[in-house]
C-alpha cells in the first residue's frame, strides 16, 4: 500500500515525540534548541514532500500512503493505522506548517524554562501529526488528547493574566466537548457493526448496512456538540477567548491554528459521510447557532474587544461560525470551502498570536487603547499585520477568501437567509481588523506608549521573529493565488466519500 | 506574441512590480519609482497595442479554471470587446501620466517605496477588473482595488485623519461588496454561471432568469466603489491620500469601475432596477454639487465634484431604456443600450479632464509647499502659468464649454434624459449650473486676484515630469470627446461602445450648454471676491449655513452609528456574554454536567505540570489495559 521506502507518516509522528524525550532526558540549552528546531523541521518537510507526491500515488478509498500496526489492541478493532486522503492532506500540511513556525517562534523567545516549553510544544506538534494522519479514528482521538494535555499546562504555567482561571476553564471545556465526542465515536463504533475503529472499514460497513435514523441523529447530536464545544461554537466558545488571551504564543498558534481543527476535520470527515440522517436533523439549529451566535454575536463582540490578543481570539471563534455554517450545507463545496477555511484560517490566526505577542514584546501591554503609531518604529511589523489582518477579513489573494467565498457560495442553497446574514460577516470582519490595525500602527502615538518607549525603545522585527512569520505568510499567499494546490485533491475525495444521496437511501432499504 | 500574451502582460507586470518592491525594494524609493513607472508605461503600451491593434474577443479571450469544489466552478479568463478595450486605454494613459506626475510629486517623500508599490498593486488590481470575464473574478480584484485604495489613503499613516479616512473607505466599501457578492451568488444559482459572455447569450435566446433582486445586488457593489448616495462618505475623506493617488483612483478609474460594471451586466437589468439606478445617480449628482459650494479645500472641491459627476453617469445608466419588443412570437425585453455609451462617454472624458484637474490641484499644492486652503492661495495665474492654462482646460471641460470633451458627453447624458425623463433632466441641469458655478469660484479663487498668503507668493511651477502629464490630459481634456459626433480621433477602435451615444442634433444643445455656462460661471465669477473669507458666508450666512449642514450630516450620522449604535450594541452584547453566558448559564451547564470531572479538575491544582502528566498517564494506561482485554 505505502509506495514509500520509510514510513514518513510515522516519522513525522515520532520525530518530535523522540526528541521531546530526548531534550527531557536533559541537555545543554543550545543544543536543545537545534535539536527542537531540526525536530520541528522534519514534519513539515515531510508534510510538504507527501503533499508534493500526493497526486502520483494510487489510492485505497480515498488514501494514500497507508500503513497499518499493530498496537496489541486488535481485540476490540484498534489498529494504529496511518495514512492521508485529500481531505486530511493539506491540513497534515498545515500541522506541520504552524507548527515549525509555532517551534521556531519558541526557540527565539526566551521563555522561563524554555526546554521544559519546547518538550511540552514538541508533545504537541507529535500529537498534531498523528491527528491529521490516523485512519484509526481510536488513534485520531488519541493523538488529540496526546497534543491537549500539553496545551493545558502551557496555559498553566507560562500563560499572561489570569493564567489559573483560564487554564482550568479550558481544562473543564475541552475534556467535556472531547468526552461527548469520545462517547459519540464509541457509539458510532457499536452502532456499525463494523467491529473495528478503522475509517475505511467503518464507512464499508455503514454503506453496507445503513444506520438506523434514530441512532444517526443521537449520534451526530453527540457529535455536533462534542465537537462543537472543541471549535467554540456558541454558546460553548467562551474558553476560547480567555484561554488564547492567556496562552503563551506558542501554544497559543498551535492551538487557534491547528488543535482547534481537530472537532471540524472531525466533522467533515467523519460525521457528515457517515451520518447524513443526523445532518439532515441537526443542520438547522447548526446553521443558526452558527450563524447568529458564532458571526454575529461574536462579531460584534470582537468589535468591542480592547484587548488585542483577546480579540484575535474573539475573532477566531467568529470565523468558526462560516466553518459550521458550511458544514451545515452538506454539501461537496460547502465542506470543501470548511477544509480550505480551515486551512487559511489556521495559518493566518497563528501569524495573528505571534505577531500580537511581538507587539507585547514592544508596548508592554496588549490594551490597543495604549498603543498608536507603531508604524513609524517598526514598518515591516506593521506590513505583516496589515497582510495578516487582510488575509483573516478574507481578501482576494490570501487563502482565506477561498474558503468564505466556497461556503457563502454552498449557503445559498441551503438558505439564503442565512447567507445574507453571514455575508454581513464580511463588514464586520473588515471593521474590527481594520481598527485593530489603525489603534496599533497608524495614527499618533499615545501618551502611555510614548511612556514605554522612552524606557524601552522600540524597534521593527527582529531576524527571529521575521522567520516564522515569513513562513506563514507564504502560505496565506501560495495557497491564496493557487487554490488548487488544495482543491483538486480535496474535491475528489470529498465526492467520493460523500455520495449523499446513496447514502442516505441506504438506511431506508434496511427499513423495510 | 498573440494578444492573450499580450493582455497577460498587461495585466502581470504591475504585479511583479509590486512583488520586486515589496519584497526587495523596502529602502530603495529611486529604484522604486523607476520600476513601479516602467512597469506602467508597459501597461500603457499593451493597452494601446491591443485597443488599437483590433484585436477583440476570439483573439484575445481565454480562461482557466481556478477552483472547483462540487457544483461550485470559479474561472479567471479575460474578455476583450471594445468596452473592455476602452477601458483598459484609459487605465493605461491616465495610469501613465499619474505615475510619471508622481516621480516629480513625491520626490521628496520618505516613504517612496510604499508609494509606488501600492501604485502598482492598484494596476494589477484595476486591470483585472477591466479583463475579468466573469462577475466573480471582477469582484476579487474590485476587492483588491479597494485594498490598494486603503495602503494609498493611509500614506500618511502617522496622522489620525488619514488612518481614519482609510479604514472608513475599506469598510464602506464593505458594505457595498457585501450586496454585490449575494447578487452574484444568487446570479450563480439562477442562471448556472457567472460569466459575461454566457449570460449575454442566454439573454439572446431568452433563457435568462430576470429578476429585480440580482441587478439591484449588483448595483449595491457599484453604490460603494462609485460613491453613490448613500455610501458616498468615504470619497471625500479619501482625500487625505497624496493628490496623485486621488487622480488615478479616486478620480479617473477605480471609482468609475462601479459604473463600467453596470455596463458589464447590463443584459442582466430589468426597467424597475434600472429605474431605481437613475434616480440614486441624479440625487447623487445633485446632492455632491451642493456640497461642493461651500468647500474650501481645493481637492475636497475636486471630490465632490467627482461624487456629481459619477451620479452623472449612473444616471445615464439608469437612463437607457429597456423597451417590450414584439420579438417574433412574444414580447421580450430588449436593450436599447443608449445608457451605456452615454455613461462610457462621460466616464472617458470624465478621467482625462478631471485626472488632469487632479494632477493640476496637485502641481499647485506642491507648488505652495502643501498648502490645500483656496483662500489662502489666489493670484497664482502669474506664478504658474503652465498650471493655470492646463487648469482652464480642464475647468472649461468640465464646466461643458461646446467643442470641449465635457461639453459632448455632459450634451449627449442631458439628451438621453430630456427624452426620457423630465425630472431627472432638470435635476441634472440644475446640476450642471451648478458645477460651472463652484468650478469657477474654485478657479477664480486659486489663479486671479493677489496672493493671499506667503505660500502663494512663493509659489512655483513643478519639473517637467510634472507638467508633461499635464500636457497630455490637457490635449485629450480638448479633443477627448470627438467620438463620431463631428469625426472620430478614436478611428474604429470603440466602435462598439461608440455607436450606443445618443448624439443630439440641431442647435440646441449648444444653446443649452452655453446658457447652463453663462448662468453658472457667470454668477460665480460676479459673485465671489479674491478674498481670503468666503463671500458666501459674508453675504448669506443662511445659506452657507444650510449648505454645510447638508454637507456636513451624513458623516454626522456616519459617526453617530459608529461611535453610538454600533459601539453600544458590540459593548452591551459583551456585557450580557460576561454576565449570562459565561458567567451563569453555560457555567451551571457545564459544571452541572460534569460536576465531579469539574471538582476533579479544580483539585488537580492547575498549573501542577506533574499532576496532569500523573492523571493522562494513569488514565491512557487504563484505557489501554481496558482495550488490551487485560482488565474484565
Amino acid at each position: 500500500m505505502n509506495s514509500l521506502p520509510v514510513d514518513l507518516l510515522l516519522l513525522s509522528i515520532a520525530t518530535p515525540l523522540v526528541a521531546a524525550l530526548a531534550i527531557s532526558l536533559g541537555m545543554p540549552l543550545r543544543l536543545a534548541k537545534g535539536l527542537a528546531a531540526a525536530a520541528f523541521a522534519v514534519p513539515a518537510l515531510i508534510a510538504l514532500f507527501l503533499w508534493s507526491r500526493f497526486a502520483g500515488e494510487t489510492q485505497h478509498a480515498t488514501y494514500a500512503f497507508l500503513s497499518v500496526y499493530n498496537t496489541g489492541l486488535q481485540a476490540v478493532g484498534i489498529h494504529l493505522s496511518l495514512g492521508l486522503n485529500g481531505i486530511s492532506l493539506p491540513l497534515f500540511v498545515l500541522a506541520g506548517v504552524v507548527g515549525l513556525a509555532a517551534g521556531l517562534y519558541a526557540i527565539q523567545s526566551n521563555a522561563e524554562r524554555l526546554k521544559t516549553y519546547l518538550v511540552l510544544l514538541l508533545v504537541m506538534q507529535g500529537g498534531l501529526m498523528g491527528v491529521f494522519a490516523s485512519v484509526d479514528i481510536f488513534f485520531f482521538y488519541f493523538f488529540h488528547e496526546l497534543a491537549l494535555i500539553p496545551t493545558f499546562i502551557m496555559v498553566g504555567i507560562w500563560g499572561g493574566k489570569d493564567r489559573n482561571y483560564a487554564a482550568m476553564k479550558m481544562t473543564i471545556y475541552l475534556t467535556l466537548g472531547a468526552m461527548l465526542s469520545l462517547i459519540g465515536l464509541i457509539a458510532l463504533y457499536h452502532k456499525s457493526g463494523a467491529n473495528s475503529f478503522d475509517l475505511i472499514a467503518l464507512r464499508a460497513a455503514l454503506l453496507e448496512h445503513g444506520l438506523k435514523a434514530a441512532a444517526s441523529k443521537y449520534i451526530f447530536g453527540l457529535l455536533m456538540f462534542g465537537f462543537g464545544i472543541l471549535v467554540s461554537l456558541w454558546p460553548f466558545h467562551t474558553w476560547a477567548p480567555l484561554g488564547y488571551g492567556a496562552a503563551p504564543s506558542s501554544a497559543a498558534m498551535l492551538h487557534a491554528g491547528v488543535l482547534k481543527k481537530f472537532g471540524l476535520y472531525g466533522l467533515v470527515q467523519i460525521v457528515l459521510p457517515l451520518l447524513p440522517l443526523g445532518v439532515a436533523e441537526w443542520a438547522r439549529p447548526l446553521a443558526l447557532l452558527a450563524v447568529v451566535g458564532n458571526l454575529l454575536v461574536i462579531g460584534f463582540i470582537t468589535i468591542a474587544q480592547r484587548d488585542l490578543k483577546q480579540m484575535v481570539g474573539y475573532s477566531s471563534v467568529m470565523h468558526m461560525g462560516y466553518a459550521f455554517l458550511g458544514i451545515a450545507t452538506f454539501s461537496v463545496a460547502g465542506a470543501g470551502g470548511v477544509v480550505l477555511m480551515m486551512v487559511a484560517h489556521g495559518f493566518s490566526v497563528a501569524l495573528l498570536f505571534l505577531l500580537s505577542t511581538s507587539i507585547y514584546h514592544r508596548t508592554q501591554t496588549f490594551d490597543m487603547t495604549e498603543m498608536g503609531g507603531l508604524a513609524q518604529k517598526a514598518p515591516v511589523m506593521a506590513a505583516f499585520f496589515v497582510a495578516a489582518t487582510m488575509a483573516s477579513i478574507g481578501l482576494p489573494g490570501f487563502a482565506n477568501f477561498w474558503g468564505e467565498l466556497a461556503i457563502f457560495v454552498a449557503a445559498w442553497q441551503f438558505s439564503p437567509l442565512l447567507t445574507a446574514l453571514s455575508v454581513t460577516g464580511v463588514v464586520i470582519s473588515a471593521i474590527y481588523g481594520l481598527r485593530s490595525a489603525a489603534r496599533v500602527f497608524f495614527g499618533p502615538q499615545t501618551e502611555a506608549f510614548a511612556k514605554v518607549e522612552a524606557t524601552k525603545p522600540v524597534t521593527d522585527l527582529t531576524c527571529c521573529e521575521k522567520l516564522p512569520a515569513l513562513i506563514l505568510i507564504a502560505a496565506l499567499f501560495f495557497v491564496g493565488f493557487w487554490p488548487r494546490s488544495i482543491s483538486t485533491q480535496l474535491n475528489s475525495a470529498i465526492e467520493a466519500i460523500y455520495h449523499p444521496s446513496a447514502a442516505v437511501q441506504a438506511p431506508a432499504a434496511t427499513a423495510k | 506574441m498573440t494578444p492573450t500574451c499580450i493582455a497577460l502582460i498587461t495585466l502581470l507586470t504591475p504585479l511583479v512590480s509590486a512583488a520586486i518592491i515589496a519584497l526587495f525594494l523596502r529602502k530603495q524609493g529611486a529604484l522604486s519609482s523607476t520600476i513601479s513607472t516602467l512597469a506602467a508605461a508597459v501597461v500603457a503600451a499593451g493597452a494601446l497595442m491591443l485597443a488599437f491593434g483590433g484585436h477583440r474577443d476570439a483573439s484575445v479571450n481565454a480562461s482557466v479554471e481556478w477552483l472547483r469544489l462540487g457544483d461550485f466552478v470559479l474561472s479567471l479568463g479575460i474578455k476583450f470587446d471594445d468596452l473592455a478595450a476602452l477601458m483598459l486605454s484609459i487605465v493605461g494613459v491616465v495610469g501613465l501620466a499619474v505615475h510619471v506626475f508622481s516621480l516629480g510629486y513625491m520626490h521628496d517623500d520618505a516613504s517612496k517605496a510604499r508609494f509606488f508599490g501600492g501604485l502598482s498593486i492598484f494596476m494589477f488590481s484595476m486591470i483585472g477588473i477591466v479583463l475579468a470575464d466573469n462577475l466573480l473574478m471582477i469582484f476579487i480584484f474590485w476587492e483588491l482595488v479597494g485594498f490598494s485604495s486603503y495602503v494609498l489613503i493611509n500614506h500618511y499613516h502617522e496622522k489620525a485623519s488619514a488612518s481614519d479616512a482609510s479604514k472608513k473607505a475599506f469598510i464602506v466599501n464593505r458594505v457595498g461588496d457585501f450586496g454585490f457578492l449575494l447578487g452574484i451568488i444568487m446570479c450563480y444559482w439562477a442562471n448556472g454561471t457567472v460569466n459575461l459572455t454566457e449570460l449575454g447569450h442566454l439573454g439572446d435566446t431568452h433563457a435568462l432568469v430576470y429578476s429585480r433582486l440580482i441587478p439591484l445586488l449588483l448595483f449595491c457593489g457599484a453604490v460603494g466603489k462609485s460613491a453613490q448616495m448613500p455610501l458616498q462618505v468615504w470619497l471625500p475623506d479619501a482625500m487625505e491620500g497624496p493628490t496623485p493617488v486621488s487622480a488615478l483612483i479616486h478620480a479617473a478609474t477605480m471609482v468609475a469601475a462601479g459604473i463600467y460594471m453596470l455596463c458589464r451586466i447590463q443584459v442582466l437589468m430589468v426597467p424597475d432596477a434600472l429605474t431605481v439606478i437613475m434616480w440614486v445617480g441624479a440625487i447623487t449628482a445633485f446632492y455632491a454639487a451642493l456640497c461642493a459650494i461651500t468647500q474650501s479645500d481645493i481637492k475636497k472641491v475636486l471630490a465632490y465634484s467627482t461624487l456629481s459627476q459619477l451620479g452623472y453617469m449612473v444616471a445615464a445608466f439608469g437612463l437607457g431604456s429597456l423597451e417590450l419588443v414584439p420579438d417574433g412570437k412574444e414580447g421580450t425585453l430588449v436593450v436599447i443600450s443608449a445608457g451605456v455609451g452615454a455613461a462610457m462617454f462621460h466616464l472617458t472624458t470624465h478621467a482625462f479632464f478631471k485626472a488632469l484637474l487632479f494632477l493640476g490641484s496637485g502641481s499647485v499644492i506642491h507648488g505652495c509647499h502643501h498648502e490645500q486652503d483656496i483662500f489662502k492661495m489666489g493670484g497664482l495665474k502669474k506664478k504658474m502659468p503652465f498650471t493655470f492654462v492646463t487648469f482652464t482646460i480642464g475647468v472649461a471641460a468640465i464646466c461643458g464649454l461646446p467643442f470641449l470633451s465635457g461639453f459632448f458627453s455632459k450634451d449627449a447624458i442631458l439628451h438621453l434624459a430630456q427624452e426620457n425623463n423630465k425630472a431627472v433632466f432638470a435635476i441634472l441641469a440644475l446640476t450642471a449650473v451648478l458645477t460651472a458655478f463652484y468650478m469657477v469660484r474654485m478657479w477664480k479663487l486659486t489663479f486671479l486676484g493677489q496672493p493671499r498668503s506667503h505660500e502663494a507668493e512663493h509659489a512655483h511651477e513643478g519639473g517637467l515630469s510634472m507638467t508633461a502629464p499635464l500636457a497630455v490630459l490637457a490635449v485629450l481634456a480638448l479633443v477627448g470627446g470627438y467620438a463620431g459626433h463631428f469625426f472620430n480621433i478614436y478611428g474604429r477602435a470603440f466602435q462598439g461602445v461608440w455607436s450606443q451615444i445618443p448624439f443630439a442634433e440641431g442647435a440646441e444643445p449648444y444653446v443649452t450648454s452655453i446658457v447652463i455656462l453663462v448662468v453658472g460661471a457667470g454668477a460665480a465669477l460676479y459673485f465671489y471676491k479674491s478674498a481670503a473669507t468666503d463671500t458666501l458666508e459674508d453675504k448669506a450666512p443662511a445659506v452657507f449655513g444650510f449648505l454645510s449642514v447638508v454637507k456636513g450630516s451624513p458623516d454626522a450620522v456616519y459617526d453617530w452609528y459608529v461611535a453610538k449604535v454600533q459601539q453600544r450594541f458590540a459593548m452591551l452584547l459583551e456585557f450580557l456574554e460576561r454576565i449570562f453566558l459565561s458567567g451563569l448559564i453555560i457555567r451551571g451547564i457545564v459544571s452541572g454536567t460534569v460536576g465531579l470531572i469539574g471538582i476533579g479538575a479544580r483539585a488537580l491544582h492547575v498549573g501542577s505540570l506533574h499532576a496532569y502528566v500523573y492523571w493522562f498517564l494513569f488514565g491512557s494506561a487504563l484505557l489501554w489495559a481496558y482495550a488490551a482485554g487485560w482488565l474484565f
